[in-house]
Parts: structure tokens; sequence; C-alpha cells
């Protein structure tokens, strides 16, 4: 057991107020540590998606704070939020979001290239990902000429690229079938595994959370489980 | 500089609206192109045949004075002047002209036939006889065809000469002249010691006018000459019109055709703002990959600015071709001053088309920015989830 607290989030909460107020989350107190892999569930608009997008800065706070390394992000500036994004956070969605007019090795070079690294030295990094997720013969393909799963691989290999600290995925299997879910599933767990990555995911699916460290459930925005796996 | 290979990607994944826009943009600037060319030549033209025809500064006595005195080291000054390639001391004054049963009011001008020449080239006017023969022999007279034939006179022809307070003389036509201008009708040369004796005065004349190499700098010779007693204006004095011409043309062409960019710029606009719409989860995606804000917007200012640069510089370079073609054509432009076998006097200058090229990129610039800026606040999560 590690005592490195990786993300600290203290009394969460994000009020979304035109008319009627909702409170997506409420009060949420959660300490990850470095390297764990966790699963938040919960029923639909239960708020994890907005607990993820708060993590990732995506989306700022009503109140409450998110230490990332001892370092509030919630009250960062928008420079700050875009480096940290592009070094220490890694995304994957439901929906791949790669960029159509580029191909998959291009894909994953973006956020290297972003980074300020230099074309070669990206598209090298980029070559050994696209291995890691077992996609090096596709390299050349756009999104449309790859399958639902593989698209889904090149955007891990995409999340993966700059090495970052925490690797989030919204429901990342959610669009696939239960056999392209577990090669997903068990890929994001090798590359936890190896790389010593923090990885948190919002899924629906009940047996994929089992197979996590930590379950958090969340129902109306506040934390009603938060339990290790066996 | 990832934002130009995005920027790259994107417009070369929409071949088709990019070349569009292109086309767009390059066809407003290549008709702004020829037509500038075209405005800038008839002006020239109008320079050549116009100005060229007309003295470029011309002295008259002062308010209070009929004539100039002691011309001749006044003249000797002048012709120091820089710029000043010819002087001509003229005399001049009305008269009646009569042959047989014709009379007609004439001017008569009394000229150094040299020095007339070296400012408005009259000999080259010449169709019978000759200028040079006004100063072999006294009383002689050369004029307009018009005027010859109004009155019906043919070369060796005598006339009759006479005004209230002149000398009646008898005059001896020794050259017709046809420059192609209504003067023709009504002017009449003779040596100024003709016009001395016809009109009884001493060694004085009423008017000095002046040849410059550059007629834009006229101005600054009439400036230069402030002797007591006489007064310099320019042809830009003189006839203003003929500047105000050309300025009102320049102006009307400049506003017609940055109206016509406009639009084509509002079209490249309205694609860049396409794109960004239909690019709103991509933008999401950069945005979660790190992209900054401002990384964002110059991905599509790069875009149009690209489009603003490629657009005007080929359409640029198929203006000059279309103006080097249609000016290489001859055609028949009939009588007149701009007469004879002669092409579209097309002019390209290199200024305007530099000028051209960076007036649209700049317009497509600050329009790009538009949907820059629309792009770059985007909020990411509502990005990513949009439909
Ligand atoms: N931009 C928004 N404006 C208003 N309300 C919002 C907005 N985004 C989310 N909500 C509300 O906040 C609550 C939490 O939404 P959230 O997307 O986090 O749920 P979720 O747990 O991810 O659900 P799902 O499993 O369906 O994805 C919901 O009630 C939702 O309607
Ligand atoms: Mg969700």
């Amino acid at each position: 057991m590690s005592d490195k607290k990786k993300i600290e989030i203290r009394d969460l909460t994000k009020i979304y107020g035109d008319g009627v107020e909702v409170r997506a989350l409420d009060g949420v107190d959660l300490d990850i540590e470095k390297g764990e892999f966790l699963a938040i569930i919960g029923p639909s608009g239960s708020g994890k998606s907005t607990l993820l997008n708060m993590i990732g800065i995506l989306d700022t706070p009503t109140s409450g704070t998110i230490l990332l390394d001892g370092i509030d992000i919630t009250t960062a500036s928008q420079r700050q939020r875009s480096k940290i994004r592009n070094q220490k956070l890694g995304f994957i969605f439901q929906y791949h979001h790669l960029l159509p007019d580029f191909n998959a090795i291009e894909n994953v070079m973006m956020p290297l290239l972003i980074n300020g690294i230099k074309k070669s030295k990206a598209k090298k990094i980029a070559c050994e990902m696209l291995e890691e997720v077992g996609l090096y013969d596709r390299a050349n393909h756009r999104p449309n000429q790859l399958s639902g799963g593989q698209n889904q691989r090149v955007a891990i290999a995409r999340a993966l690229a700059n090495n970052p600290d925490i690797v989030i995925g919204d429901e990342p299997t959610g669009n696939l079938d239960s056999k392209s879910s577990d090669i997903i599933y068990d890929l994001l767990r090798k590359l936890n595994k190896e790389h010593d990555q923090t990885f948190i995911l919002v899924t629906h699916d009940e047996r994929m959370a089992e197979k996590t460290d930590r379950i958090i459930r969340l129902v109306d925005g506040k934390i009603v489980e938060n339990s290790k796996v066996e | 500089m990832y934002e130009l290979f995005i920027a790259i990607r994107h417009l070369t994944s929409r071949r088709r609206q990019t070349v569009l826009s292109v086309i767009g943009i390059g066809l407003a600037v290549m008709i702004l192109m020829v037509s500038q060319a075209s405005i800038v030549g008839l002006n020239q033209v109008l320079y050549t045949s116009i100005v060229d025809k007309i003295p470029h500064v011309i002295i008259k006595p002062g308010p209070d004075e009929d004539h100039i005195y002691l011309y001749n080291s006044f003249v000797e000054d002048i012709k120091n002047i820089d710029g000043v390639i010819g002087v001509s001391p003229v005399l001049f004054g009305q008269a009646t002209f009569e042959y047989k049963s014709h009379s007609r009011n004439v001017i008569m001008q009394g000229i150094h036939v040299d020095d007339h020449d070296s400012v408005l080239g009259i000999n080259g006017y010449i169709t019978h006889g000759s200028f040079r023969d006004l100063e072999m022999s006294h009383n002689s007279v050369v004029l307009g065809d018009a005027l010859a034939d109004k009155l019906d006179v043919k070369i060796d022809d005598l006339i009759d000469a006479s005004f209230p307070q002149a000398y009646p003389a008898t005059l001896k036509v020794v050259g017709i002249y046809d420059s192609g201008t209504p003067q023709d009708e009504s002017l009449a040369f003779t040596s100024l010691s003709t016009a001395r004796d016809f009109f009884d005065v001493s060694s004085v004349v009423n008017s000095i006018l002046i040849r410059v190499d550059d007629p834009d700098t006229a101005h600054l010779v009439s400036d230069s000459i402030n002797n007591p007693g006489v007064v310099a204006s320019s042809w830009m004095e003189t006839n203003p019109e003929i500047l105000q011409l050309s300025k009102l043309k320049s102006i009307s062409n400049i506003i017609l055709m940055g109206l016509i960019i406009i639009i084509a710029s509002f079209s490249m606009v309205s694609t860049i703002f396409m794109m960004v719409m239909g690019k709103t989860k991509e933008i999401g995606m950069l945005m979660a990959m790190g992209a900054s804000r401002r990384s964002i917007s110059v991905i599509f200012l790069l875009e149009s600015g690209i489009m603003g640069f490629i657009g005007p510089v080929l359409g640029v370079a198929v203006g000059i071709l279309i103006c080097l073609q249609i000016g290489s054509i001859t055609m028949d432009m009939g009588e007149g001053s701009f007469g004879g076998e002669s092409a579209f006097p097309f002019i390209v200058r290199i200024r305007d088309a530099v000028v051209i090229v960076l007036f649209t990129f700049i317009l497509n610039l600050l329009g790009g920015i538009i949907p820059a800026r629309r792009a770059s606040t985007l909020d990411p999560v509502e990005a990513l989830s949009s439909e």
C-alpha cells in the first residue's frame, strides 16, 4: 500500500442552474493513490461524467477543491490547465473522438506535437504506442477505415502517448460488444500494471468494475460506496 | 508548429470547398488587378496625349501688367531650373483674318519656332509647308488645317490681317498644321517680330510657356518662379480637370473593387465558419489533449490566412497574364487624339499587385478572426458532447 496521494478531492460540488437547480455533484470527498485502477459506477445522471470532467480539468466546480500532486487545479489559469491536460492527463471517451482527417499514427502523435515534441521523435513514440495496443500494422489507416474497437485502441494509444500520470476514461467500452470490451479492459489493465499510471474509469458494466482495484458508487451526486475489490 | 499541420490537413481534406473558396477570392482579385491595370494605363494615355500637348507651366504678366518685360534674361534663368527642358516666350493677341470673301477671328501667336517646338513639339503637326519659313520671311503665317479650310486658303496665299489698335498687315501662308485639337480652327502662328509689328509693341512678350521632363513635378517648377510682375501656374492649376478625372476614376474603381473583394472574403469566412461548426467535437478533443485556446484560434486563422494568400496570389498572376494577353492585341482605334493602331494600354505595376495581395490577405485574416474566436471560446465539455 502506497500512501502517496495522487488526487485529493474535497467537498466538491457542482450545481447546474438554469431556473431549476441541479446538484450534479454534492460534497464529494475522494482520495486516489498513484497507480490505482479505479471504477466509478452509478445510475445514469448520478454525476459520474461530471466528476470525471472535474478531475480532467475540462470543467470547473461550483465549490470545493481538487489537488493534483498537491496543486489546486480548480484555480489554475487557462494556460496551466492546458499544460496539465497535455502532460499529466490522458483522456478516453465513449466515442473515440479521433481526428477524422488524420491517420492512426498521426492521431497518436497529436498530444506529443501539442507538447512541443519534434515530429520525428513523436512518430517514434507513436509507433511504440500503436505497437502496445496491437495496431502497428494499421498505422496509416484513417478512423473511417478502422473498426470501433480498433479506433478505441488508437484512442487509448493517444491517451497514453505523453506518458500521463492519470488516465481517465468515460465509458471507454460503452460502444463496444463484450468481446471488444474485454480486449480493451485487458489492455488498460496491462498498461496500468506496466506504467504504474493511475486509471479512473466510469463504467456501466458491473462485471468490468469487479475487475478493478476499487469501486466508487455515485448516487445523486454523492458517493454512497467506496470499496476495495477483493 | 502542429497548428499549421492541422490547418493544412483541414484544407487538403476538404479539397473541393478549399478550391472553391480560393477560386472565389482569386477571381475577385483577378478582376481587381485587370481593372487597376486598365485604369493606370488609361491615366497614362491621358497624360501622354493630353498633358503632353499642353504647356506644363505658363507664365503670365502680373495682375496690373499687360506684358512681360526684359524676358530674355528671365528665359535664361528659367532654363537653368532643374527639370525644365523647353522654354518658349510668346506674344499673342486677337486678329481678324480675311481672304477673299472669308473672314475669321483668330488668336495670333508670335513664337520662336525652335523654342516653341521644344515646349509643344509643333513641328510634328505640320502637314504642308514648314514652321521654319516663319523666320525666313517677315509677315508669314502658319494656320491650323480647320482654319485654312474655313478661309479656303492654300500655301502661298496672302491673307489680310487686321484688328482695332493693330497695324494691318498682309500675311503669306507658309504652312498648315494639324494638331488634332479644336485649336486648329482658331490658332495661327507667326514669328515674334511679325507679331510685335502687328500688335505695335516693343521687345516684350505676354506669356512664357515651359516644358518639364516629368509633368508630375510641374508644380514644383511653377512654385520656384516668383519673380515680381509675373504669375506662374502649372498645368495642374490651369487644367485641374485632368487630375480630378483620373483621381475620380481611381477612387470609384477602388470602391467598386473593394466591395467585390469584401464579398469574396465574406464567402471565405463563411467557409471557415462552416469548418468550425463541423469540427466542434474535434476542437473539444484538441482542447482535452491540451491544445491551448490560442492554438485553436491559430489553426483557423492559418486556414483563412492560407486561402487568403494563395487566392490573391493566383488571382494577381492570372490577372497579369490577362493584361499581357489583351495588351498585346492591337486594334484600329480610328481618328482622333487616341487614334491609330494601338493596343489597350494596360499598365501592370508591381506596387499595385503587392497592395492588392496584401489588402486581400489582411481582409481575410481579419474576417478569419470571427470563426477563430468562436472556435477558441468553445467549452470543451459541451464541444465533446455536441451532436
Ligand atoms: N451542462 C449541463 N447543464 C445542466 N445540467 C447538466 C449539464 N451537464 C450535466 N447535467 C446534469 O447533471 C447531472 C449529472 O450528469 P452526468 O452527465 O454527470 O451524469 P452521468 O452519471 O455521467 O450519467 P450517464 O451515465 O447517463 O452518462 C444530470 O442530472 C445532468 O442532467
Ligand atoms: Mg456520463
